[in-house]
């Protein structure tokens, strides 16, 4: 049977992905008169997903802030009010335009409170909507959050279900230090369980969204959801796998998944991104390097992006990124034949 | 099944080498990976292990001449155990290459003769079986030789499920039935004897004390009574046990033993002190403790312990203990309860000394701190005889003046 780690509680609604993001951004800035909105078109035109919506009327003009269209700009103003005692929440419009903003995030935010002894934290979150399937082609549909997991002084998350992205977003402004949230652009109109209140879900602890004992299948966001979907009809084929959904990529949950892969002896990495020096091959070489090494009695397994830039013609977008079905077919192969 | 010895390629650009010395001569036994010879490149000189277990023969001689990579330099006769999975591999190097081999075979000490197959005979016979790393514990677990393994996964890749196949329908409880029942040595006859008496017998009870060890650290660095002679440090146990013997002789009725309803107090205070031996027990005494130097008791424990690890520790030794203390310490022990070696009225357990956070004149500060847990037989001491013990160790242990 599914084991959902979301038990839902009193004063659980369903919402939306999108919903339960301005919910927690709402709370946040009610709890916190430090905490603000800022990005392209985040104010009045509530968003180009529509996550602030409304957020601009009730707040007003000083707290939900429409920018220039300068990335490096706003990150900058980020790191500014943050050292100076704010809590900048930061939308990119697409998360690819973050490639502006690297020399303020990689080169001062992820640093300062090192360089500086610790006399100096950097609370800002940056929220970057990710991912294909939109039909954005190659410069708006890219999946990046290996970049940032790469740099010391960083975290990312990646949540997978409305309720991760409220608790994920209310943890990450609590976090004295930058973190970055990678949403994905399919998600947002998805619905599901979450709590009134203003919750936290951990950052680095990972969610068992399915318990099983044939293979491990690891993914985070919208990989997960296929995953558990995946997961559901293996178990018609009599394979029963088990799905971990990351949730944090950076701080990365190697205890859950070492112990699901010592109890499972198969192990498929799921991820968005391009396959190649990705989540996967750090997964992959945690578990290798991990006692969990000698309870494996498969070559560990990678689904990844395909090594191109994201095509604009909807098939092939949907062949370059693994689908539920190429999960199904990766886990039956690695169960039936023992082959990656 | 004999196994080919080659001149291995150590070094990146190494054509040949020249065999300075064999470690081994023929007709002796050899184990896998001991050193076989060295060998002298153009570089340096290497240590060439063994591929295999099993009786030397045939070794090729020491010329002088340097001699081609890959070149057969001698032989081993392989053991049958260890020899499976090794034949199954000299097996595979012979037919990917049966000229070069066949020749070798012919003429075990022919002149340098480079053989085709040098990778395949360097590799160590066992990595040359494609198993999974479950499948490969699942070997180890059920004591199954891989080589007698058939694989059912790509490319014949040994998995889990084959080598529980091979090892029958219940490996498991195979496993788990291999009870051994181990007769007592005589040792462990008497501490068991004497300890379940004390156990049975002796109420005991515990008190313990938090003890700053910072004090008693510095004074064994820099000693400033007398010099050992033989410069030795005393180590903490003998310190300890000087430092308790001091304190004992304030305490009568922890330096006593019991006698029917009587208390016998004992003149002189007779320290015993745990040791383990390989498993095994011993409380040799330090005789009179109260009345050595600390450099003379480091001195008589020394020579103790000595005839412990050579088991030749003789009954006089042991006999006549009227205190007993074990340090567990340096096990990383944090504390533990000790059981009273009769007829004494008293243990002292010592577990390990860690830098703790405690109070100081209002402020957290890190200390080396060791935790000292009295076990008292309550028939003859009481709660606060014990607490005053300790309360004089304590003052001892973080007040050490005059260590001599």
């Amino acid at each position: 049977m599914p084991t959902e780690l979301v038990v839902p509680e009193a004063g659980t609604r369903e919402l939306s992905y999108a919903e339960a993001i301005r919910e927690g951004l709402a709370q946040a800035m009610q709890a916190d008169e430090r905490v603000f909105l800022f990005g392209e078109d985040v104010g009045v035109y509530g968003g180009a997903f529509g996550v602030s919506g409304d957020l601009f009327h009730k707040f007003g003009p000083e707290r939900v802030i429409d920018t220039p269209i300068s990335e490096l700009g706003i990150a900058g103003a980020a790191v500014g009010a943050a050292i100076t005692g704010m809590k900048p929440v930061l939308e990119l419009q697409f998360s690819d335009f973050v490639t502006l903003a690297m020399e303020q995030i990689v080169n001062q935010a992820a640093k300062i409170h090192f360089m500086f002894g610790g006399k100096a934290t950097v609370p800002m979150v940056v929220r970057l909507p990710g991912g294909s399937g939109t039909g954005a082609a190659a410069q708006h549909s890219q999946s990046l959050e290996a970049w940032f997991a790469h740099v010391p002084g960083l975290k990312v998350v990646q949540p997978s279900t409305p309720h991760d992205a409220k608790g994920l977003l209310l943890a990450a402004i609590d976090d004295p230090n930058p973190v970055l949230i990678f949403e994905h652009k399919l998600l947002y109109k998805t619905k599901g369980p979450v709590p009134e209140e203003a919750y936290r879900v951990p950052i680095g602890k990972a969610a068992v969204r399915r318990a099983g004992r044939d293979l491990t299948i690891v993914g985070s966001s919208i990989m997960a959801i296929r995953a558990v979907a995946a997961a559901a009809r293996l178990a018609g084929e009599n394979i029963d796998a088990e799905v971990i959904d990351l949730r944090s990529l950076r701080p990365i949950d190697l205890t859950t998944i070492a112990a699901s892969v010592r109890k499972t002896h198969r192990l498929l990495i799921v991820y968005e991104g391009v396959k190649i020096m990705g989540i996967g091959a750090e997964i992959s070489a945690m578990i290798a390097e991990s006692d969990a090494f000698d309870f494996l009695d498969a070559p560990i397994a990678r689904l990844g992006g395909a090594d191109v830039p994201l095509p604009y013609n909807p098939v092939l977008e949907k062949a370059a990124v693994p689908q539920e079905d190429d999960i199904v077919a990766a886990a039956r192969r690695l169960v039936r034949e023992g082959r990656a | 099944m004999p196994i080919e010895v080659i001149l291995p390629k150590v070094d990146m650009d190494m054509d040949d080498g020249i065999i300075t010395e064999w470690k081994v001569a023929p007709g002796d036994r050899v184990r896998q990976g001991q050193i076989l010879f060295d060998i002298e490149t153009n570089k340096s000189v290497m240590e060439v292990e063994s591929p295999a277990s099993g009786v030397i023969r045939d070794l090729a001689p020491i010329t002088g001449e340097p001699v081609a990579v890959g070149t057969v330099v001698g032989w081993i006769d392989a053991d049958a155990e260890a020899g499976a999975s090794s034949a199954a591999a000299a097996e595979r190097t012979r037919t990917t290459s049966p000229s070069a081999a066949k020749a070798d075979i012919d003429h075990p000490t022919s002149s340098p003769e480079p053989a085709a197959s040098v990778e395949a005979a360097s590799v160590a016979p066992s990595d040359s079986i494609r198993a999974t790393p479950l499948a490969r514990r699942a070997a180890r677990m059920l004591d199954v030789n891989l080589a007698d393994v058939a694989g059912s996964g790509p490319a014949g890749r040994i998995v889990e499920k084959d080598v529980a196949a091979h090892a029958g329908p219940a490996p498991k409880s195979a496993v788990a039935s291999a009870d051994r029942l181990v007769p007592f040595n005589p040792v462990r006859r008497i501490v068991a004897q004497r300890l379940a008496e004390s156990a049975r017998s002796a109420p005991h009870f515990f008190v313990s004390a938090h003890i700053e060890m910072s004090g008693l650290q510095a004074a064994l660095r820099h000693p400033g009574g007398q010099q050992s002679p033989d410069r030795a440090r005393p180590s903490m146990t003998v310190a300890l046990a000087y430092l308790a013997s001091r304190v004992l002789a304030l305490h009568p009725l922890l330096n006593a033993s019991i006698e029917g309803e009587a208390v016998r107090l004992h003149p002189g205070v007779n320290i015993g002190v745990a040791i383990d031996d390989q498993g095994d027990l011993f409380v040799p005494v330090l005789r009179d403790a109260s009345t050595h130097t600390l450099y003379d008791l480091a001195r008589e424990f020394a020579r103790l312990r000595a005839a412990v690890r050579a088991r030749q520790i003789v009954p006089d030794d042991m006999r006549g203990g009227t205190f007993t203390i074990s340090n567990l310490g340096m096990y990383g022990v944090d504390a533990f309860t000790a059981i009273i070696n009769p007829p004494e009225s008293a243990i002292l357990a010592i577990g390990r000394t860690t830098d703790t956070p405690v109070g100081r004149d209002g402020r957290v500060v890190l200390r080396p701190m060791a935790t000292f847990t009295l076990s008292s037989d309550h028939r003859i001491v009481d709660g606060v005889t014990a607490a005053r013990f300790i309360a004089d160790l304590r003052e001892a242990i973080e007040h050490p003046e005059g260590l001599s």
